[in-house]
């Protein structure tokens, strides 16, 4: 039973991307819009039943797992098809479907009218397909064929507005940064399968903990490529650039992208590798600081920008780099946690944004909205309750409770310390200032733009309905000083280890006020900023245009690696255009036109010459025989 | 002979009564659908008696019915409805459509024989049956001058290589005085020293090699494959060649009990050239019907590498390849076929230009065939490719190898070629083509499938190839092949 349900949850969606990409162009659009969102419902549907399933089992009995078939037997490879479903690995299927089915139900509403229907619902499923392969994989081997299966629907979406030339640019580019770190992920995968022999990922576990001890060589350079391959999916440092360009899909792709799938990869893959990198406490470390790093980056960067698309997307690089905070310090329930409720809430900003942009005739600049709250209130309401749980409003939002254990986490465990905590804490800050911004910036003061359409009640749905997570979602893990009922970690124990950190009762306490205040604060400041000395250009209050442009940015690092690495490249490129190398293939290929040539000359199409080829083989054959 | 008798032979008998009801049909009426009919039927119970027929042996020493006659008996029998569904619909639009099922009928009772042939006798008798057929087949349309042309190109050189062939099993008979395949291997060990067999046997390689088109006896195939009516030309890639695979493997497999390294030099260096030649002639060939020639030149090469590297494992890797290439290369000649008019085929590749954009499904079922052709993962042609580098591997046949990674990069090149031209923007004026018949639709519809899903799924197939193997490894025990001893891959 419970191995057919976890074959459907892949097969579904995956048998949505093969109808509607044979057929999706015969279908009519209400066919289509059934089969995309009816598909992924119904893997959510199934997702939820195994959730009951495991419930209603012991902890240890909470494992499904299947082998579909051995692609190819050699020797010591055998790259397996085979599925796992842990508590880990059902959490993450229910938010892709899950968050998935509501991005796609909103879809139906969004794509109205839009050429090419069905392609898009088309790749939609073909990424959540591709993404519940990735997490419910059993074997490193088949969890790279999603990743890449990721990569590509990611790359097809991005570019869904393909007559456009800069879409296309976008999706290019997202798709070649994450390549870098897919390329390392491979060499990464390669070096385990050299050390260890395998690849299935419990056996991989297993006998990386048996075989090398904790900091040695090959596991630490093992951790350190798939953490390569992770901060690329996911959009960390240095290989971020690729996530605010990735804003010209529509805006559901987006949504997708940031909240259900894509860069949840990254996050997803350290989890579940998580036997590996503790024996690498350098990788963790570093994990750790490149999360710090980017999520302070990217959480500056976003207060400077126009485009509101823009800002959702350094937010979620700054709120991924908190997940990776959270995985660098050891808790792995607590980056889980946070993925799912971020989940939520982005997706949420996304749609509510998605509400707006569609309202204005796809207007994406802030400083030209304004006032919007009174004309589009629901669009208003969640977009605002999403913030709120983004910025961690205390105890009424789910982000609070979420961000809160990281911060703990980072504070008091035994890998974090004082530096992590307190960049968490203004991390916090800053993020409940951009958010702040956002929202006044786009839904108070004066009217800019008059919006021309108002939701339908298939755009209504979604929003509620994650509205509604984003306020309750946090409630199913109680911190110590608020209950204490840590029902999300118990869930995750059999898969990942419990927390480290240990401090006292009243520390927490101490630290959730300073989180509350931050978070405050930063709406406070936001408040003082941006609507009582509301500026009409661009330029932020107190710093001057010269930081202004660099946060607008995103620290320039676009313009770092053209200098660096593509004006170089291209440089190098052009001045050896006329390589000495090129000439052997150059050469290669004359010679194979010429033998191509010179055998062509045989055929004659003269009977003659056909028989006396024959005749003269048989000839040297025999001779060859007979003669040696 | 007994009941049992009969039944064992059954497939046999079902295609002969076949092809009298389809001749007899005609002459009392002509109907073009009474006779697609006949073919049609009696394929489909040929193959149903095939898995009926008891398991009683065939009687007399000239036929054995084993595990790997079965599956190829399967293959050829499917090959050939594969080819009479496309007939019907290619010959619907054409004149004098009926004789056409009765030789094809003919011609896979000639493949059959020779699938099942442990007797060098009943392998002559299966070749003549299946070449005679293919003389008027080859020819069958005969509007064209191409079209005869071709008929008489193959039929005097087939005859000739027939002859040659003849001459050499007197001499391997003249020597071991033994016609029963499976007991040469014994008789030449005993035998060994007298050296008729050598050119015995290297003389029965021009007749083979002039069927399967291995270079120096490759030359007919452009000509014949570009002047033959689409659907034959399938037939002759898929089951003319097919059938005398089986008959090779048969026969490579009792005489290389007790190998000579002369004749595996030989057959090396043929593998090579055909690999090499094949791929090169191919290389900017603006004619689909002559490109898909050479290259099947080149994937005739890679067969008899998998065949040199010997041991149960290299003839899985045969099997699987055969499959696939029966698969993918009914797929390309699908293809050709409903896309011919009645002024003649289409196989000049200006004639694709922009495929994709005008018969969208036609043009996929083509450019998987043609990744298939090149071995791209996900596909048939990759499993078939990476079965035969293996066993290659295995047995340490490195240049061979090497000629075949080489010959396969070449290849690339003018499959992904015609895939471009796919892609292209379509012409301004571009001819109606005609409609695709529905039967040709699903027809291609499953090809496209299997392709994928062989590629995707290969377990049965390597199931299935292994059990043929080993059935052939029970009958003749003693396996130590030229190339030390085979190494058995399963427990």
């Amino acid at each position: 039973m419970g191995s057919i349900a976890l074959l459907l949850l892949v097969a579904l969606p995956l048998a949505g991307f093969v109808v509607l990409g044979l057929a999706g162009k015969r279908l009519r659009p209400a066919a289509v819009a059934v089969i995309g969102a009816g598909s992924v419902g119904l893997a959510a549907l199934d997702a939820l039943g195994l959730l009951v399933r495991f419930l209603l089992e012991p902890p240890e009995a909470r494992v499904i797992r299947q082998t579909l078939w051995v692609w190819l037997d050699t020797g010591e490879l055998h790259p397996r098809l085979s599925l796992l479903l842990d508590p880990l690995a059902l959490v993450m299927a229910l938010v892709v479907t899950g968050v998935g089915f509501l991005i796609h139900l909103y879809s139906i509403g969004f794509m109205r009218g839009e050429e090419g229907n069905g392609r898009f619902f088309a790749q939609m499923n073909l990424f959540v397909a591709s993404m519940l392969v990735l997490v419910l994989a059993d074997d490193l081997f088949f969890l790279y064929l999603g990743w890449e299966g990721v990569g590509l629907s990611s790359y097809l979406l991005i570019g869904f507005w393909w007559r456009d030339e800069k879409n296309g640019r976008a999706a290019r580019k997202a798709f070649i940064v994450t390549r870098i770190g897919d390329a390392a992920m491979a060499v990464g995968l390669f070096v385990l399968f050299q050390g260890l022999g395998t690849l299935q990922i419990s056996e991989v576990a297993a006998r990386a903990t048996a075989a090398w001890r904790v900091g040695a060589g090959p596991a630490v350079l093992a951790s350190a490529l798939l953490f390569a391959g992770a901060a690329g999916k996911s959009a960390q440092l240095p290989l971020q650039t690729w996530l605010p360009d990735a804003m010209a899909g529509p805006t559901p792709v987006s949504a997708l992208i940031h909240a259900a799938t894509m860069v949840t990869a990254g996050v997803y893959l350290i989890a579940r590798m998580h036997a590996l990198f503790e024996l690498a406490p350098d990788v963790l470390a570093a994990v750790a600081v490149v999360g710090a790093v980017t999520m302070l980056l990217a959480g500056l960067s976003a207060i400077a920008q126009r485009d509101i698309k823009r800002v959702l997307a350094y937010s979620t690089m700054s709120q991924i780099g908190m997940m990776f905070l959270a995985l660098g310090v050891g808790a792995w329930s607590a980056a889980i946690f946070h993925l799912v409720v971020h989940a939520f809430f982005k997706a949420l900003l996304f749609l509510s944004a998605g509400v707006v942009i569609l309202a204005l005739d796809h207007e994406h600049d802030l400083f030209r909205m304004g006032g919007l709250r009174k004309e589009l209130p629901l669009a208003f309401w969640t977009f605002a309750i999403a913030g709120a749980s983004l910025a961690g409003l205390p105890l009424v939002t789910a982000g609070f409770y979420s961000k809160d254990l990281i911060l703990w986490e980072a504070w008091a465990s035994s890998r974090g310390g004082p530096l992590l905590g307190a960049a968490g804490i203004f991390g916090a800050l800053v993020t409940s200032l951009y958010v702040g911004r956002v929202i006044l910036l786009a839904f108070f003061g004066e009217r800019r733009t008059v919006a021309s359409v108002r939701p339908g009640r298939v755009l209504a749905i979604p929003l509620v309905v994650l509205a509604g997570l984003s306020l309750v979602g946090g409630l199913v893990e109680l911190p110590p000083t608020l209950g204490h009922a840590p029902s999300f970690s118990w869930f995750l124990e059999p898969s990942l280890p419990a927390a480290t950190a240990a401090g006292r009762r009243s520390d927490m306490a101490i630290l959730q006020g300073l989180t509350s205040l931050a978070s405050l604060s930063g709406i406070l400041l936001a408040y003082l900023g941006f609507l009582r000395h509301r500026r009409a250009d661009e330029e932020l209050p107190l710093v001057g245009p010269g930081v202004t442009g660099i946060l607008a940015s995103g620290f320039g690092f676009d313009a770092l690696y053209d200098l660096c690495v593509v004006r170089p490249l291209t440089r190098i490129a052009r001045a050896n255009s006329a390589d000495a190398l090129d000439r052997i293939f150059e050469g290669l290929a004359a010679l194979v036109g010429l033998t191509h040539r010179a055998l062509c000359r045989t055929q004659t199409g003269r009977l003659r010459t056909y028989a006396a080829a024959m005749v003269v083989g048989t000839v040297v054959i025999v001779g060859i025989a007979v003669l040696r | 002979m007994s009941a049992d008798e009969l039944r064992a032979i059954s497939p046999l008998i079902v295609l002969g009564a076949a092809a009298l009801v389809a001749l007899l049909g005609i002459t009392i009426r002509r109907s073009h659908r009474f006779s697609a009919l006949a073919c049609v039927v009696g394929l489909a119970l040929a193959m149903a008696s095939l898995f009926l027929r008891g398991s009683a042996p065939p009687p007399g020493p000239l036929l054995v019915a084993d595990d790997f006659a079965v599956v190829y008996t399967a293959l050829v029998l499917t090959a050939s409805f594969a080819v009479a569904v496309l007939a019907s619909g290619y010959m619907a639009r054409r004149q004098r459509p009926e004789e056409l099922y009765v030789l094809l009928l003919v011609a896979t009772l000639g493949a059959v024989v020779l699938v099942w042939s442990g007797h060098l006798v009943s392998l002559f008798l299966g070749l003549e049956t299946l070449s005679v057929s293919l003389y008027s087949l080859i020819g069958y349309t005969r509007t064209g001058p191409r079209s005869v042309e071709a008929s008489i190109k193959y039929l005097i050189l087939a005859a000739a290589s027939s002859a040659i062939l003849l001459f050499g099993m007197a001499l391997v008979y003249a020597e071991l005085g033994t016609m029963v395949i499976i007991e040469m291997g014994p008789a030449l060990a005993v035998a060994s020293g007298r050296t008729l067999v050598v050119p015995g046997v290297a003389l029965m390689v021009t007749g083979i090699g002039f069927k399967l088109a291995l270079v120096p006896f490759h030359m007919w195939t452009p000509d014949v494959y570009e002047g033959a009516p689409a659907p034959v030309t399938a037939l002759v890639a898929t089951v003319s060649k097919g059938a005398v695979v089986a008959l090779f493997v048969r026969l490579a497999w009792a005489l290389g009990a007790a190998g000579q390294a002369a004749l595996l030099v030989a057959f090396g260096i043929v593998a090579a050239a055909s690999m090499l030649a094949g791929n090169l002639l191919a290389l900017r060939q603006d004619n689909l019907k002559r490109l898909l020639a050479y290259s099947s030149i080149a994937h005739l090469g890679y067969v008899l590498t998998a065949i040199l590297a010997g041991g149960p494992g290299a003839i899985e890797a045969v099997s699987i390849y055969v499959t696939a290439y029966f698969v993918t290369i009914l797929a390309a000649f699908g293809v050709v076929t409903v896309l011919s008019g009645p002024d003649g085929d289409a196989d000049r590749l200006e004639e694709y230009q922009g495929l994709v954009w005008r018969r969208p499904f036609v043009a996929m079922v083509l450019v998987l065939s043609l990744l298939s052709l090149a071995g791209i993962p996900l596909t048939a042609g990759f499993i078939a490719k990476f079965a035969v580098i293996f066993a290659g591997v295995r047995s340490g046949l490195w240049t061979l190898l090497a000629v075949l990674v080489i010959s396969s990069a070449i290849g690339l090149y003018y499959y992904l070629r015609v895939v471009v031209v796919m892609f292209a923007a379509a012409p301004a004026a571009s001819a109606v083509a005609p409609p695709v018949p529905q039967s040709s639709r699903v027809l291609l519809l499953c090809l496209a499938l299997i392709l994928v899903w062989l590629g995707v799924y290969p377990v049965p197939l390597q199931g299935i190839a292994w059990t043929a193997a080993s059935s052939l490894a029970r009958e003749s025990p003693p396996v130590t092949t030229p190339l030390g001893p085979a190494t058995a891959r399963r427990p």
